[in-house]
């Protein structure tokens, strides 16, 4: 499993994606402390929707994701390398697995931080929000790793398909229609953030921390049986 | 007997020829370089398009062509059920969203489009060493990559026209008397064709620009995108921050906002997203040369790109 | 461990359909120890039949075994078999050393660096194997594929077009490595398009037309199945036509014929009693012969009748 890991990093890395996810990373630390410096500081659900909430969870962290996410499997399927893994004794949820934790070692440092400067910036290193926001993206990283992950096992346009989602779904139809955020992973990351932090965020109406915790998990799980079972069935390239 | 004779008695007035069918050159008519260029052109449109390549292949082009129809067709019944349901042209004196607004509206939609198929163009071929079979023939890079210019064009300008059409006979046949309606509006169609154009040439040359750097269709797609979600809100927060004419050009970088302020002047009119904008006071003349420059100079760097291109 | 009798791949009934098209049709048969040769022309259904037995791909029907269990979805099995593909699925940014051990690692090898040692020896790559792999030449790369196929010392091996890109060195030493392997008692499946080089190594060959297996066996004694098909036999002497006339009298002779220099050409579909009679023929005759030979007694000549028709 360590040799699949290695094996994936080594895949995920170079010197400009690297600096891509960078930039993408650094820009909601960039335009809080822009919008702290300004005479006119936006109030707290303000920030919360245009920074957290629609930059952070809805475009920063699943953009990056999906580049690597995506290219996770992808990656080897166009390459012809899966076989160099699959016809091993590593049981497939291993190889699965390997390739997730590949994911959120790439992707995590630079959310992570990204996350939690923002936080740190934003709430004047409040403790508390800070975690908050930080476990928030942190929990949309690891959700987001694991809906990518399957989508570039399950197909070739994964990265089309995953715009989509990301622009269609989250972007939008889940900012109309409310009921559709029982299946949006932006909802149940950003949740995250309110549950951790009630008292920063009262006049956002959030589930339970059980249930938040109990979803997320459920989400995750799922998304990698999905993975487990996609890699088992199909004809591997 | 001779054998000669032994095959005239039995076959009289029979005579044979033995053809040779080894190695026969070519005698039909070439058609040059011209040709060349179509051929590459129609490969690009039928990869844009998914044709020839299964189901799949078609699902996401057609999907975002569906959807931004869509976008066109709601905004022409919500306009017709008003109009329909208190009194005609109350839709414009409510100023619901109409042809100038469209591009605003759908602009996002438009860039992911092209992030996601202009690398199937482009990508592909350097990935697998395709180009490099072009490239063996009477056919320069530069005359391949403006073939594939053109082909995305093509599916671009499609993809921004046909939801203003669709909006165009939409509120034409929602009138009451139509004639009167195509009397009264009939200049919306060069103003929306000629945004359109606009839109589709920016949207063409970023895309492949992007495209032509990488081999691997992921990374270029979600560079492209990211490209525009990086500038939109970073451009508007430090605009605002600055303020005055630094603030003002520092929106000049707001990626989605460049072919929409084109689309503004060409309308006359001003869409919700670009209202806010500083970079309008610097006005119609300068945006105008401003887009232009973001369609020239990428295009002239991915020329560039291409035209030295050996096998 | 298996007995002699027991094959090491089972296949019994394999079909596999893509939409419409018919990759492989209703194929059994079985692999016994030994070097087996799969042949077949482009497009026969070679590769895809060797993705289905090395459980790459699933079949559409029927069964197959490996050392007598399902290959399909079977992990630990992969520690008995060694599978080159032929696509070159290498990571161009790793070293060759860094791959070969990362498939040894992969495959629970329990003394990783000397196992890596010994295999990229085995390939004769030991000078270059702390370089990228993106700077091989495509035989290095193949060799490299070979070694990390090898590392883990597998009982069962299944190559597809192995000798792809392979100089004329390399092919000499790749034939031997692959008879020493079969002499250790290792079990090998290589697809091949180069019939010489099946017909020297294979000991049993199986012929894949059109996805249907069209031949099973030893080529000489599938040659001499094909008994619609007389054999063809040159026979260089001090009088051609007069050996003709007296030959058109055996029984086992079907017929005879001269090709463009003059030598004479006997078909027969009994060679057996042909090596018996046209000797004593030629002594009785007083006709000198200064050479025998069957022009079709190769495998090519099995290959064209079984793919041509």
């Amino acid at each position: 499993m360590l040799a699949v890991y290695q094996i994936t990093l080594r895949q995920l890395t170079g010197k400009w994606r690297l600096l891509i996810m960078a930039a993408l990373a650094g820009m909601p630390v960039a335009i809080t402390t822009m919008m702290l410096s300004s005479s006119r500081s936006p109030r707290v659900e303000e920030f919360e929707m245009v920074v957290l909430n629609t930059m952070l969870s809805g475009s920063i962290i699943p953009l990056v994701v999906l580049a690597i996410g995506g290219a996770a499997f992808a990656n080897e399927t166009e390459d012809r390398t899966l076989a160099n893994l699959t016809l091993t004794p590593l049981p497939r949820w291993k190889i699965v697995w390997a390739k997730l934790l590949g994911v959120i070692s790439v992707a995590g440092p630079f959310i992570g931080l990204s996350a939690f400067f923002t936080g740190y910036i934003a709430f004047l290193g409040d403790p508390t929000a800070t975690i908050a926001i930080t476990a928030s993206a942190v929990a949309g990283l690891v959700l987001y790793g694991a809906f990518f992950t399957w989508l570039g096992l399950k197909t070739t346009y994964a990265i089309g398909a995953g715009l989509m989602y990301i622009m269609l779904w989250e972007g939008f139809i889940t900012g109309f229609v409310s009921g559709a955020r029982v299946l949006s992973i932006r909802h149940y990351a950003v949740s995250w953030m309110h549950v951790l932090d009630p008292r920063r965020f009262p006049n956002v109406e959030h589930p339970a921390v059980a249930s938040v915790v109990a979803i997320s998990a459920i989400a995750f799980a799922g998304f990698v049986w999905l993975s487990v079972r996609r890699l088992r069935k199909m004809d591997i390239p | 007997m001779s054998a000669d004779a032994t095959r005239a008695d039995l076959h009289p007035g029979v005579t044979g020829t033995v053809f040779d069918i080894g190695y026969r050159n070519y005698t039909g008519a070439r058609e040059g370089i011209r040709r060349s260029r179509l051929a590459v052109y129609k490969d690009g449109l039928r990869t844009a398009l998914g044709i020839g390549r299964g189901g799949r292949a078609k699902i996401l082009p057609i999907g975002f062509m569906v959807i931004l129809s869509v976008i066109g067709l709601i905004m022409a019944l919500i306009a017709g059920a008003i109009d329909r349901y208190t009194s005609p042209g109350m839709s414009r004196t409510l100023n619901l969203p109409s042809h100038s607004d469209y591009y605003g509206i759908a602009a996002m939609i438009l860039f992911v489009f092209a992030a996601v198929v202009a690398p199937e163009l482009l990508c592909r071929d350097k990935r697998e060493g395709v180009i490099n079979l072009y490239l063996v023939r009477p056919l320069s890079g530069s005359d391949y990559i403006l073939s594939r210019w053109f082909a995305f064009l093509t599916v671009i300008l499609a993809a921004a026209l046909l939801p203003q059409i669709i909006l165009f006979l939409g509120l034409l046949l929602s009138d009451p008397v139509p004639f009167n309606y195509f009397k009264a509006h009939w200049y919306d169609i060069p103003k929306f064709l000629g945004a359109g154009s606009v839109m589709a040439m920016y949207t063409t040359t970023l895309a492949l620009l992007t495209a032509s750097y990488t081999a691997r269709r992921a990374y270029a797609s979600v560079f492209l995108v990211g490209l525009f979600v990086i500038t939109a809100p970073f451009t508007i927060g430090l605009a605002q921050e600055l303020g005055g004419p630094a603030g003002q050009w520092v929106s000049m970088f707001n990626l989605t906002n460049i072919p929409l302020h084109v689309s503004d002047i060409i309308f006359g009119d001003v869409a919700e997203l670009t209202k806010i904008a500083p970079a309008r006071q610097l006005g119609p003349t300068v945006l105008s040369l401003w887009c232009a420059l973001w369609i020239v100079a990428p295009g002239a760097l991915l020329w560039s790109r291409y035209r030295r291109l050996t096998p | 461990m298996s007995g002699a009798t027991t094959p090491v791949i089972h296949v019994d009934g394999v079909s596999r359909w893509f939409g419409p098209v018919v990759a492989v049709a209703d194929v059994t048969f079985n692999v016994m120890p030994g070097i087996t040769g799969l042949l077949g022309p482009n497009g026969a259904g070679k590769t895809t039949l060797l993705r289905m037995i090395t459980g790459l791909a699933d079949v559409s029907s029927g069964t197959i075994r490996v050392f007598g269990e399902r290959v399909r979805d079977n992990a630990p099995l992969y520690r008995r078999i060694g599978v080159m593909s032929e696509h070159e699925t290498v990571y161009g940014f790793m070293k060759g050393r860094d791959f070969v051990r990362a498939m040894a690692s992969m495959r629970g090898v329990p003394d990783i660096e000397r196992a890596v040692d010994r295999a990229v020896e085995m390939v004769d790559l030991a000078d270059a194997q702390h370089r990228p792999m993106d700077t091989y030449s495509r035989g290095m790369r193949q060799r490299m594929r070979l070694a990390g196929m090898l590392v883990h010392e597998p009982e069962l091996l299944i190559l597809d077009e192995p000798l792809n890109g392979a100089d004329p060195r390399q092919r000499v030493q790749f034939k031997a490595l692959l008879k020493r392997l079969a002499a250790d008692g290792k079990t090998i499946v290589l697809s091949s398009h180069i019939l010489e080089e099946v017909e020297e190594l294979a000991d049993t060959v199986l012929l894949i037309v059109n996805g249907k297996l069209a031949a099973a066996g030893g080529f000489r004694a599938i040659r001499a199945a094909l008994n619609q098909r007389p054999y063809h036999v040159r026979v260089l002497c001090d009088a051609p036509r007069k050996l003709a006339a007296e030959v058109c009298s055996l029984p086992s002779v079907d017929a005879v014929k001269f090709d463009p220099d003059g030598a004479l050409i006997l078909l027969s579909r009994n060679v057996t009693d042909l090596q018996i009679e046209l000797p004593k023929l030629a002594q009785t005759a007083k006709i000198r012969m200064h050479r025998v030979e069957p022009l079709d007694d190769s495998l090519e000549s099995v290959f064209g009748y079984l793919v041509e028709g």
